[in-house]
């Protein structure tokens, strides 16, 4: 495998790098049975995570990575509202690098900010999402919990549902899921759903097409509640169209569909109570297996600091 | 009458050889604003005479085999100023790079720095076009004062004591169709044009590219085209209405050049423009995140561009516009939602429209002529300006097999922001005249 | 026989074995291995006939190969050992030397490993750094009684101060890489250099 300083896209990782991080995710996640849960390969290293939009999971999820291997940590977190209007991220950046910072993992409301930051700095930058167009680390962690629960992502089928249209969950997990040999469709409320000529994924138009066309895995997207001011549809009656309800669970456990969602999940929107207990449920699973993807993701990444 | 002459040239809209007298009245061609369409033919044109008559003896021949003699170009939209330079070198880089591009003069869009709603803006640009420019630099004046679209500016005043022939508030019409009503009511006797530039803001805030693959690549927001649809729809309404002249900036859509081709068929006075980037580019130039395709409106798709190219042919679009506007490279820099919109196109303008449009076949010369010289000179009128001065312009040669790399040594307008930058382009303009 | 190695999936990537296509000699062939197995097998039999819990930890990868093989022919002798591979990658000190960071394999240690006699088994020791790098991982599973380092080969050139407990082979004087080649893994038996 080539040295790779960065991860934006999914898109942009080679066939091998995505096998190689996968796998060795694996090994990752072994470290968690020790006693000790702790390796020093980032020895040394610091970890600078970069928060303009809140997000405590992610960020803890890459924090608790980056431990894990040894390396230091140091939070940034920015409100955007608290940024400094007309600050351009460069200068933010170059505050940040003078603290000799080896990995920036960067959250930014701006689709392309990491990239622009990535091109500014020696650091390895991962992208924990950007706007509507990434979230590779989601994705990683995604089809490292399909390969666990069905041995290979290969020749599964998973639909996707929700707002397509501004979900970078969507975006990086369908790309990934289908370079390793997975069927993707969409499903979701009318023109959340950019067209197959757009995606290249094909539309399902409602869940009765969704058990017809027998997935292998649900993955709900979360319904971002806290847009308030314009929100792009209404929220009262998404669980009776696009949610797990207890009616579906049922069909969902008699097809023996397991059920994904990135979290954190609203209970009675998108999966009903039941749906959380449904023995088929793997978004604990995806909980834990994101660290294991991070830290996988940390340790393969080479920064330009080290040479 | 001097005895200089440029032998053998082709006169591009006719394709017949021809000489053509240098000097003081040997360098330009009237046009006929009454017969908007019409290009002056050999005969017409004062100074040019067919290779069949004979030059008189002693004169000074420098031959021009091989090159085009044709009117030099008139744009109706650029933004001259740069981001954190001087006015004076706003105007100077602005002329040097139009020169280059063969634009004999353009219409200079109200920007913060030149913000044209009173008359000692106008006076005081005006002084600094004439000592620093060597293109012709028409200014626009504002509909509002300040672009603010809240008052209207003194445009009776500026109209009567300043020539100014059209109104504009930079890229965007004024929201308050109230104002831009009475507005347009009230210029009707003064003669004036608006342009504006279609759109209804409370669909397109926040979005930056045409709805499609990259906008599902990218993960941003779409901007949807029947945006600047209504916002045409409203503009013609209003015109149609008012009796006020129109004209449409930056169309960008195939409906728009429909409907603007129904409203000409129903007799509205509505004249159109389209960026020379819409011709040529289309959303999925933008690539990975690439600032330099950041344009408002928003670079469309390949049947957008084709409906336009249509257009511009059938004269349902009368002219082909560079919408010049710098961007400093640290701005162009940033992620593709903060970074500024447009590209620098003056610098290049004739070779680009050459190389990529006439070149392949897209575009014959005498459509080119039309859409870039003579009709857009016969919408801004800058001869109003002078004291009996006529419809003149002046020509220039072409050579059509030199070859130019665009880089930082050939650009003139002082920023890069072009997608041209390390391309190679067929065509030069040299000045004899 | 314990999971391990599992055999490469079309899903894995190709291992990069730079054993494979080198056109050197063998120094050691089939059957000096074998007969060096069954010498190595007697000693463990010697030496660690009183520990009542006997593991083999085979250091991914060739290390862990030779594990299996020597718990195979102890069982034939009657001694039961337990089997157990690591990974040792994360612990290595020189991994920002290289430019990429090496694909990591999943570790095999489904037993305690407290109180137990452990033995580390590797193909080569050359600077020591590879036995320093295992027996740090080890410690982060457990508390061994008692740790042994055995290998195959060694070439010399220590590092670091650590010793073997046993050698098969002594090739100090062998000049460029060593490299073993096991049929598991490499389509044969031999020792190159």
């Amino acid at each position: 495998m080539k040295p790779r300083k960065d991860l934006l896209t999914i898109e942009s990782l080679s066939d091998e790098e995505i096998h190689t991080i996968l796998e060795s995710a694996v090994a990752m996640k072994e470290i968690f049975t020790k006693s000790v849960k702790k390796v020093p390969a980032l020895k040394g290293k610091s970890v600078l995570t970069l928060f303009y939009e809140p997000s405590t999971r992610t960020r803890s999820s890459f924090e608790v990575a980056a431990h894990r291997l040894s390396a230091d940590v140091t939070t940034f977190t920015l409100s955007t509202s608290s940024v400094v209007k007309g600050e351009s991220v460069h200068d933010t950046i170059d505050t940040l690098m003078s603290m000799k910072m080896d990995y920036i993992v960067v959250r930014h409301k701006n689709s392309g900010i990491p990239a622009v930051i990535a091109r500014h700095c020696n650091a390895s930058v991962i992208n924990a999402g950007d706007g509507a167009h990434a979230h590779p680390s989601q994705a990683f962690l995604d089809a490292f919990t399909i390969r666990e629960k069905y041995g290979e992502v290969d020749g599964k089928r998973v639909v996707i549902i929700g707002d397509i249209l501004h979900s970078r969950v969507a975006r990086s997990t369908s790309v990934i899921l289908r370079r390793l040999g997975a069927q993707v469709a969409y499903m979701g409320p009318g023109s959340l759903v950019p067209p197959m000529a757009h995606t290249g994924i094909p539309q399902l138009k409602d869940w009765d097409e969704i058990f017809t066309w027998k997935p292998d895995v649900i993955y709900l997207l979360r319904v971002q509640n806290e847009r308030i001011e314009s929100p792009f549809f209404p929220v009262a009656d998404y669980h009776q169209a696009y949610g797990v309800t207890e009616e579906r669970l049922r069909r969902i456990d008699a097809q023996d569909i397991s059920i994904m969602h990135p979290g954190p999940v609203n209970r009675g929107v998108e999966l009903c109570d039941a749906a959380m207990d449904y023995r088929n449920c793997l978004v604990c699973n995806q909980v834990e297996n994101g660290i294991a993807a991070r830290m996988s993701i940390l340790y393969h990444l080479t920064p330009a600091t080290l040479s | 009458m001097t005895n200089s002459f440029i032998t053998n040239a082709v006169w591009a809209p006719s394709g017949k050889k021809v000489h053509l007298r240098l000097g003081k009245a040997g360098n330009s061609v009237r046009l006929d604003p009454a017969a908007a369409t019409a290009v002056p033919d050999t005969e017409d044109v004062k100074g040019i005479t067919s290779t069949d008559v004979e030059l008189p003896d002693g004169a000074h021949c420098t031959d021009a085999s091989g090159k085009l003699l044709l009117p030099a170009l008139f744009d109706l939209h650029t933004h001259i100023e740069i981001p954190g330079r001087s006015k004076r070198e706003c105007i100077m880089r602005a002329g040097e790079a139009a020169i280059h591009g063969g634009v004999w003069g353009m219409l200079v869009l109200p920007s913060p720095a030149f913000c044209f709603d009173n008359g000692a803006a106008l006076d005081s640009f005006r002084e600094a076009v004439e000592e620093r420019s060597v293109a012709e630099m028409v200014p626009c004046g504002c509909i509002t004062l300040g672009m603010l679209g809240e008052q209207q500016a003194p445009y009776n005043t500026l109209a009567t004591t300043r020539d100014i022939t059209i109104l504009c508030d930079g890229d965007r019409a004024p929201q308050n169709l109230l104002l831009l009503y009475r507005a347009m009511q009230y210029a009707v006797d003064l003669d004036l044009t608006f342009a504006a530039r279609a759109d209804v803001p409370a669909l397109t805030a926040h979005t930056y590219v045409h709805p499609g693959s990259t906008a599902y690549k990218l993960g941003l927001h779409p901007c949807p085209p029947c945006a600047e649809e209504i916002g045409t729809e409203t503009l013609l309404r209003m015109a149609e209405a008012t009796g006020a002249k129109l004209h449409l900036q930056l169309v960008s859509t195939a409906e728009s050049v429909r409907i603007i081709r129904r409203a000409k068929e129903r007799g509205v006075k509505v004249t159109a423009e389209v960026a020379l980037h819409h011709l040529l580019y289309t959303h999925e130039d933008i690539g990975d995140y690439n600032t330099v395709f950041k344009t408002t409106p928003p670079l469309r798709d390949k049947e957008d561009g084709e409906a336009l190219l249509e257009g511009v042919k059938d004269g349902t679009i009368d002219c082909i516009v560079s919408a010049h506007t710098p961007c400093t490279p640290f701005a162009k820099k940033q992620d593709f939602i903060s970074a500024p919109e447009g590209m620098v196109a003056l610098d290049t303008l004739l070779p680009t429209l050459y190389t990529k449009l006439v070149k392949p076949g897209r575009l014959s010369w005498a459509e080119l002529i039309q859409a870039c010289c003579v009709k857009p000179a016969l919408i801004a009128r800058p001869w109003d300006h002078e004291e009996g001065a006529s419809s003149e312009v002046p020509l220039l040669l072409f050579d059509p097999s030199a070859e130019c790399v665009v880089d930082e040594s050939t650009l003139a307008c002082g920023t890069l922001n072009t997608p041209l930058l390390g391309e190679t382009l067929c065509g030069r303009v040299t000045l004899p005249l | 026989m314990p999971p391990w190695p599992r055999t490469a999936s079309s899903n894995s990537p190709p291992i990069n074995n730079p054993h494979i296509d080198l056109p050197a000699m063998p120094v050691l062939n089939e059957k000096d291995i074998q007969e060096a197995l069954e010498k190595w097998t007697d000693h463990i039999l010697a030496a660690a006939a009183q520990a009542s819990s006997l593991g083999l930890v085979g250091l991914i990868s060739h290390g862990d190969v030779l594990a299996q093989r020597l718990i195979r022919a102890l069982e034939l002798k009657g001694m039961h050992a337990q089997y157990g591979a690591i990974d040792i990658t994360l612990y290595r000190d020189d991994l920002d030397l290289r430019a990429a960071r090496p694909a990591l394999r999943s570790s095999y240690l489904p037993f305690s490993t407290d109180g137990m006699h452990l033995i580390l088994v590797d193909d080569v020791i050359q600077s020591g750094r590879t036995a320093r790098a295992a027996m740090e991982t080890i410690f982060e599973y457990g508390r061994p009684q008692r740790v042994e380092l055995h290998c195959l080969v060694d070439r010399g050139h220590r590092e670091l101060p650590i010793q073997p407990d046993y050698v098969a082979f002594r090739l100090e004087n062998a000049t460029g890489d060593v490299n073993v080649r096991l049929k598991e893994l490499d389509r044969q038996d031999a020792v190159h250099y």
